[in-house]
Formats: structure tokens, sequence, C-alpha cells
């Protein structure tokens, strides 16, 4: 793979870490797809790898600048307030382009849909005031002194009352868009007249909820998806038509790593269409269905399952104890002297009947060969967090007895985490490769499948050593480390190469 | 039971005697000891005029739960009231009935059954609460019409 080469060379470079020179060309054979690597000049850091995307982690303040800039840039295209600029994009969910085009074709109409009124508005100060001979229709308290409120349509409630109502609708319904006079009347209540009205905590509550809906209207943000992370992640390049040619993976400042498509743990190279296929075959019966008719007759008679698990071909349902011929289903009683070796097998019926089970058979095979295979990664995945454990319990160990310092025996720790990294992408190869249809390119994924497999497999066996040895293997472990490393590499920049040129052909329907 | 919402029905039922809609009556029921109970009103929605609904005075109860009014009340016609937006129950499917749609707290008892009677003869046909008549509603217009002026006589004004 020249692609591995050229990364190869840029090991001997001044800029290399280990400088491992010896190991370099192991890997370098295999199924070159043609593409060379010289179409960039960028530094390697900078450069993304064919497997990766740009991305963005946005904390909450990044979001409220986001959405500030958002509304300025509306007020100033139309003129308008910033608090009506906002309204409109609360509105228009947030798109702006949307915004643009129809309140060009008509102005008063959006804005009269949108709730605003905009006559001599921009001053209006939401103020909490006393109105002489106020009676509040909600309430109907009509107290000397009340305080009353009202939006810019002049329906007056009492503030208690209209702060109740405000609160419920953030509080109790989550509400932060279509908020609206406590009258039957569509003017919005705006940024500005909440923050009058409510509480200060509930004012925060109403903030939240705002910056949920700037990110879930988004199509370029998405939270991430780790429990109690407030990060979320802005991918500009990435939209729901492309997720059949990319995988688009990312890492939160969190550290949890997720595909942004979907939302799941990373699954490269699986495409996220697959990834929901398989789960969803994974989790529901229908390989159960598939078992039983590969090891299951029906009774003739009564309809009862039968697993024959041993003898000969003479049955007796224990249920209603009809006797028949395992091998073609007939009445035993017409078998005639032909007892335990079933003349009629080769008859049209029987043939079918045995082809429609070899068939069956060799699916159930099928699946559970990959199946097997990726429930294995991912278990091994889950232990390697025990690994992970024990390999820093070995590290501080290792520091005592070898007197290494702490960097020194850094080693491990990187090894640990290039395993549980490959083993997650082992996994999905195998959910990826189960859908792949049988070609050249199959092979090809296959082949470099196998090399991953077998990389991951030799350095998971250096994690067994005594902690003695493991001092004197460490130019092995770190030779191992770095070759897991680029064949998961190679793997994964070939199959996202493919996607994007559209080489992977599957056995289903792809949406 | 709250204040707020006490005050609020005594008040509803004040403005209600002072005016209301002809052909309209709302009365809270009574309890079983015989005093008033201000949570569950009887009412009737006379079918408007020129539709197929006119000569019919369609009874309602509505009941006010504690909450009102930041909540709404719940208003019901009789069981397997004939139309497409009640519920085989009789539960009336009305966005300002809605919480989460349009409930207001300032909407008035008299709002509530206006805006009822607009939907007997204006279903909406987006949000169909029973099979039988939002069926023959949208595929067989005669015999919709023909429950409807029977429904109307069952209920006539007297």
């Amino acid at each position: 793979m020249s692609d591995a080469s050229d990364d190869y060379d840029d090991d001997y470079g001044p800029g290399s870490d280990d400088g491992f020179g010896y190991e370099s060309y192991e890997g370098s054979d295999y199924g070159d797809d043609g593409n060379d690597g010289f179409d960039d000049v960028k530094p390697e850091s900078m450069k993304l790898k064919p497997y990766e995307v740009a991305y963005e982690v946005l904390s909450v303040g990044d979001i409220q600048r986001q959405q500030d800039k958002l509304i300025e840039q509306v007020a100033s295209i139309l003129g308008l307030s910033n608090q009506n600029a906002m309204s409109l994009l609360l509105f228009f969910k947030w798109n702006n382009d949307r915004l643009l085009e129809q309140y060009t074709e008509d102005p008063e109409g959006v804005l009269k849909k949108a709730g605003i009124s905009i006559d001599d508005n921009e001053e209006f100060l939401y103020e909490l005031k006393p109105v002489p001979g106020f009676f509040c229709d909600i309430c109907c308290e009509d107290r000397k002194g009340l305080l009353t409120f009202a939006l810019e349509c002049g329906h007056r409630y009492c503030a208690d009352c209209y702060r109740q109502y405000t609160t419920q609708k953030i509080v109790d319904e989550g509400e932060s868009r279509n908020l609206t006079c406590a009258a039957d009347c569509p003017v919005v209540m705006n940024d500005k007249s909440i923050q009058k009205i409510v509480e200060p905590a509930v004012y925060e509550r109403y903030k939240t909820l705002l910056h949920r809906t700037f990110v879930l209207d988004n199509e370029h943000l998405i939270w991430c998806p780790a429990p109690n992370c407030e990060y979320a992640v802005k991918c500009d390049d990435v939209s729901a038509k492309d997720l059949t040619s990319v995988v688009p993976t990312v890492t939160c400042k969190c550290n949890h790593k997720f595909c942004f498509g979907c939302g799941l743990p990373d699954h490269q190279p699986s495409i996220c269409a697959l990834v929901s296929k398989w789960i969803k075959k994974c989790e529901d019966d229908s390989e159960t269905a598939n078992w039983i008719s590969a090891h299951t007759k029906e009774c003739p008679k009564c309809r009862a399952t039968i697993e024959k698990n041993g003898g000969c071909n003479h049955m007796t349902c224990r249920k209603c104890k009809y006797e028949f011929c395992w091998i073609c289903i007939g009445n035993w009683s017409e078998h005639g002297t032909s007892w335990y070796n079933c003349s009629r097998y080769d008859e049209k019926s029987g043939v079918d009947a045995r082809d429609s089970q070899a068939k069956s058979r060799a699916s159930l095979e099928r699946y559970l060969h990959y199946y097997n295979r990726y429930a294995n990664h991912e278990q091994s995945a889950k232990l390697d967090k025990d690994i992970f454990v024990r390999t820093e319990k070995k590290m501080t160990q290792l520091q005592s007895t070898s007197g290494m310092s702490w960097i020194e025996v850094q080693y491990l720790a990187q090894a640990s985490a290039a395993l549980q990294e490959c083993r997650q992408t082992l996994k999905w190869t195998y959910a990826f490769a189960f859908y792949l249809e049988r070609n050249n390119d199959t092979h090809i994924f296959e082949d470099n499948q196998q090399d991953l497999e077998l990389a991951v497999e030799n350095l998971s066996s250096l994690f067994g050593k005594p902690i003695q040895e493991l001092a004197e293997i460490k130019v092995q472990v770190m030779d191992r480390t770095a070759y897991c490393n680029r064949r998961r590499e190679n793997l994964l920049s070939d199959t996202a190469k493919g996607l994007a040129e559209g080489r992977w052909k599957y056995q289903v329907q792809i949406k | 039971m709250s204040s707020l919402c006490l005050n609020r029905l005594q008040e509803e039922r004040k403005q209600w005697r002072k005016d209301h809609p002809f052909g309209f009556y709302a009365k809270p029921s009574k309890a079983g000891d015989g005093s008033l109970d201000l949570m569950n009103w009887s009412v009737g929605i006379p079918g408007k005029k020129g539709t197929l609904w006119e000569g019919g005075t369609y009874p309602l109860t509505i009941a006010f739960p504690d909450e009102y009014p930041t909540k709404p009340p719940k208003c019901k016609f009789p069981p397997n009231f004939w139309h497409p937006n009640v519920y085989p129950s009789g539960t009336v499917c009305l966005s300002i009935l809605n919480e989460e749609e349009a409930w207001k707290p300032a909407i008035t008892i008299k709002q509530i059954l206006l805006g009822i009677q607009d939907l007997l003869n204006d279903p909406n046909p987006d949000s169909p609460a029973q099979a039988d008549a939002f069926n023959a509603f949208k595929r067989d217009r005669a015999l919709y019409e023909r429950r409807v002026k029977s429904q109307s006589k069952e209920y006539a004004t007297q």
C-alpha cells in the first residue's frame, strides 16, 4: 500500500518520536489501491486522514456566542432589533436561510405568523406596574397597587398570573420557542419579556432549553451523548445524505468517541445504515427463527416443532404419537419395506425440502461466523478495560522494580490504548463484512481485517507476560503497538476511500 | 381547591349570568347535599343556524382541575357522541383545551363554548378522535350527515 509506505517514510524524518525503522516493511505489500499519497503537502499533524472528518467541540459558552452571532447577522440584514431577529429565528427553528428567503418575499406576513408586532416597540419596556382600576381576568383580583404585565398586544394580566403561566410553560412543559401571550393571542414573548417576568432560576432554565433547541434544530450540531457531558460537536461538512459515504467519527472534549451521524459509539469502518441493520439483526429474534428452521421440523400432523437429537429416521411425535419419516416427512406406514432407508429421499419434493434446509443452515452459519467474531471483540474490548487497570498497576510496579522513570513506562499505556481502539474497529469490520458482496474488493478488505486481527492478537499476547519480562520486551511491545496502529490506519483509510468512491457493494439495500 | 381556582370560577359564573350568547346555558352542578359544585358545570351548546346541527342543544359537562386556570378544564359530551373530534368517551379534542397546545389561562368559559360550537359543524380532519364518525366524514358523507341529523333530533332544543 503506497500510503503506508509514505507514512513509513515520514517515520524516518526528524519529527518521528520513536524512530523505529526496522519493522516498517512488513505491512507494505497488501492491497495497493493505486492512490498515491503525494497530493498533500501540509505537515503530518494538520493533515486529515481519509477516514477523519473536520469538527469542532463547542462549550455552552460557544453555543451562546454562535447564537448571538446568528441573531446579530439576521438583525443587521433585515434591519430589525436583536429581540425581533431572535424571535424570528426561533420561529424558523434557527434556519436563517429559510427565514431570509420567506422574509424577503413577504415581510409582514412572516412577522404576523411569527407573532411579532413591530409598530413602535423598539423601546417596549415590559414594565411591571400598577394600573388604576385594573381587574385581572385570570385570577379575578382587583387589589389596589396590584402589579401588572403585558406584551406589545396590550393583553394585561396581573404579574403573578403572568409569572405562573410563563413559569409553567418553561418548567413543566419545557417550552422555549413557542411562548405566546397569556390571552388567546399569537404575540410571542421574547427573551427580554421573559427575563422581566420570571424568577432568575427559571430564566436560566429557559436559556438552557434554548441552547438545546439550537443544537437539536441544527443539522450540523449534535450533543455529546456521554452522560453528564455538556459539550456539543459541530461538523459542517457532513449532512444526513453523506452518511452512506463517510463514517464521521468525532471525539468530544470529555474523551467520548462517537459517530456524528447516529450518535452511537465509534463504529468505523461500518456506515451508520449497516450499523443499525446489524444491531437490529442481533437484537431481534430473526436468527432464532433461522435456527429453528435449520435444526427442527414440524410434525406433519400436529405441527409441534421437533428437534431430532439422535436416533434413526423413524420418528414418533411425542405429542400426538404420529409416526413419520424424518427425511421425507411421509407417513411411516407407507414406507413399506424400506425400513431405515428412505427410498423417497431423491424425489423432487424431498430435494426441494433439503435445498431450503441447506440454504437456511448456510445463512445461519454465515451469520454466526460474523456474529461470533463481532461479539468476541466486543467482549475483548470490555476485558481491555480491566487490562488497562492492570496495566496502570504494572506501570507503577515496573517503575519500582526496574528503576524506569514514569515517562519510560508509558509504552504500556499506549499499547493498551491501541488495543482498545483496534478491537473497536475490528468488531465493526465484521458487521461491515457481513453485508458486503463477495467480490475482489471484499477480499482485500478481509485481508486487511485479517492483518489487523493478527497484529492485535500478537500485541495482546505480550500483555500476559510477568512484570520482570515486560521491561525486557519494551522494544517489542512498542514495535507491535506501532504496527497495530498502522494496520488500523491502513484498513480505515482503504475503507474510507472505498466509501467515497462507492467501491463497496452490499448485499442489502441502503436507503 | 385553591382559592385562585375558586375566585376565577365565581367570577366566570358572575360574568355568565350577566351576559351570555343566545341559546347556551351553563351552570355549576348540584352536589349531593344540594350545595353548588363550582368544579363541575353542566352546559348546553346549540347547533349553529343554517347547519346540520341546527335544532339541537348538545349537553356537555365541564370538569375543572384544581390547577385551573393554569390547566384547562375537561369537556365531555355524552358517551358515543357522533363527531369526528369527540372520543368514544365523549371527551372533546380541541387545541384550546389542550394544555400543551393552545390553552391559555385567560380563555373564558364563553370562549370555550363558542369554540366547541364552531367545531361541531367544522370538524378538524387532522385529529380524529373516533373511527366511526371520522370514517363516515371522510368516505360516506351521506351517512355522516344522516347521523348528524338524527343526533340533532335526539338532543332537540326544548
